[in-house]
């Protein structure tokens, strides 16, 4: 028992490092995301972002993740953490993603909404920002929490270059007592509970938004 | 105020508009009649330029308002803020900002009692009738302050004392001098409303006619309907 909980407590201090890997992923993927997505709409650019998001989906993400640890400082000498390479990986990553997920909400909004923001003499910054993204957000928030849920089961791809994630948590403590089921499945608890407090955040925004509209 | 010559305009190859010329002086009220199809929407969207002519001559002497036939509002606002939101790009350079957003508010609320729907102020447009919205869609329209206001259906829902509601609300709005064109499909507010009366049938100007010095504008007009069944 004693050890349990000593393995427990060893393997769930990897929790911070995973929150960080998500929290600033998902920051830089919504973000870029954002970015692209506004892009490809307004075809200036829709060549550049449709071969990126391309890329991106069609190549593995621990490849993505190696070429930036191993391969960018040797290109072009910047010397990078673990940390810092695995936000940069798992955020391009993720804003491929989410690009395709706000794009899909941007063109199912009525092309009307555009027109009467156009009729009404709103600037195109405010446009985006006050008429058409609140209301593909609110349309897409569904997919983008099952997309944070994806991202959050992909970290643990962070091991491959020596991050000490819950994962690599669990397998250093099962190389070491030749014991792999209690390990695994501590690890499988705390990916889980993450897993489950994410959906219930995003259920809570989703009532909040449909409360405040049906009052 | 609006200059209108030999305009066409095709959607995959069907003609819709088919050399429409036309002129509003400033400050008149412009009805545009003409059946369901007949391409009365088209001409306005193509005046407020959502719609490309394929070709002709159009000018357009100041600013435009707007009122879509599908209302448009913007769901995730209220009433009010529908009306409110686009007025803070109305007089930028107006020094005081606080002045004109009080105007603006008291604007809104006087014209929300006008449309006798100052009570749904705070709503969202979901839980509006359809009428209900169709008033929001124009005083919305209305709040930017145009110079020529394209409105396009704003009785279609509505009741004979809410259509009197729109009439008036839109005779005080001209009265300062705004332009209108208006489509509608109800003949009998548009003769009451207007100065004159265009109808569009199968892209041309079918008739045109100045209300007043016709002894029954409506009847006069429903006639070119009849011949197009
Ligand atoms: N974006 C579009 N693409 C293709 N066809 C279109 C488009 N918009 C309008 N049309 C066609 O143009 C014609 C004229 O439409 P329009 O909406 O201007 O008619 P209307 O006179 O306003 O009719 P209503 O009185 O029913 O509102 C219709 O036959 C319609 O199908
Ligand atoms: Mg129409």
């Amino acid at each position: 028992m004693e050890k349990f909980l000593a393995n427990s407590i060893y393997i769930g201090r990897g929790l911070g490092f995973v929150l960080q890997l998500l929290g600033g992923g998902f920051l830089i993927g919504i973000i870029v995301g954002l970015l692209l997505s506004i892009f490809r709409y307004r075809k200036a650019s829709v060549f550049l972002v449709e071969r990126f998001v391309s890329v991106i989906r069609g190549t593995p993400l621990i490849l993505q993740l190696s070429f930036i640890y191993f391969s960018i400082p040797g290109i072009c000498g910047i010397k990078m953490g673990v940390l810092s390479a695995g936000i940069i990986a798992f955020g391009i990553n993720s804003s491929a993603y989410v690009s395709e997920i706000l794009r899909s909400g941007i063109e199912s909004l009525p092309k009307g909404q555009f027109e009467a923001a156009q009729t009404l003499g709103i600037p195109k910054y405010y446009m985006w920002k006050d008429i058409i993204l609140p209301q593909v957000i609110t349309n897409v928030l569904p997919a983008l929490v099952n997309e944070i849920i994806a991202l959050l089961k992909e970290t643990a791809l962070i091991a491959i270059i020596g991050g000490m994630d819950i994962m690599r948590r669990s397998q250093i403590i099962a190389a070491e007592q030749f014991e792999y089921f209690t390990p695994l499945c501590i690890a499988g608890v705390y990916y889980y509970f993450l897993v489950l407090l994410i959906e219930l955040v995003g259920k809570k925004i989703e009532k909040k938004q449909s409360d405040v509209k049906n009052p | 105020m609006l200059k209108i010559h030999n305009l066409h305009k095709t959607f995959k190859s069907t003609k819709i508009l088919d050399g429409i010329s036309l002129e509003v002086e400033k400050s008149r009220i412009f009805g545009l009649a003409g059946p369901s199809g007949s391409g009365k929407s088209t001409l306005l969207r193509c005046i407020q330029q959502l719609e490309v002519p394929d070709c002709g001559f159009l000018e357009c002497g100041g600013k435009t308002g707007f009122m879509f036939q599908d209302f448009q509002l913007f769901p995730h606002m209220t009433v009010l803020e529908n009306l409110l939101y686009a007025t803070k790009f109305v007089d930028k350079k107006s020094n005081d900002k606080k002045e004109s957003k009080k105007n603006h508010m008291h604007l809104a609320q006087n014209m929300l009692k006008k449309l006798s729907i100052e009570e749904k102020a705070g709503i969202y447009p979901r839980s509006l009738s359809g009428g209900q919205k169709q008033r929001v869609a124009l005083a919305r329209s209305l709040m930017i302050d145009p110079d020529i206001f394209l409105c396009d259906e704003p009785t279609s829902g509505l009741d004979v004392a809410t259509i009197q509601d729109v009439v008036q609300l839109l005779k005080s709005v001209n009265e300062v001098g705004v332009t209108m064109i208006i489509a509608s499909h109800d003949l009998d507010f548009l003769t009451k409303i207007s100065d004159r009366i265009v109808l569009l049938k199968e892209g041309r100007i079918a008739v045109d006619i100045d209300v007043r010095q016709q002894p029954d504008p409506a009847a006069y007009l429903k006639r070119f309907y009849a011949a197009s069944s």
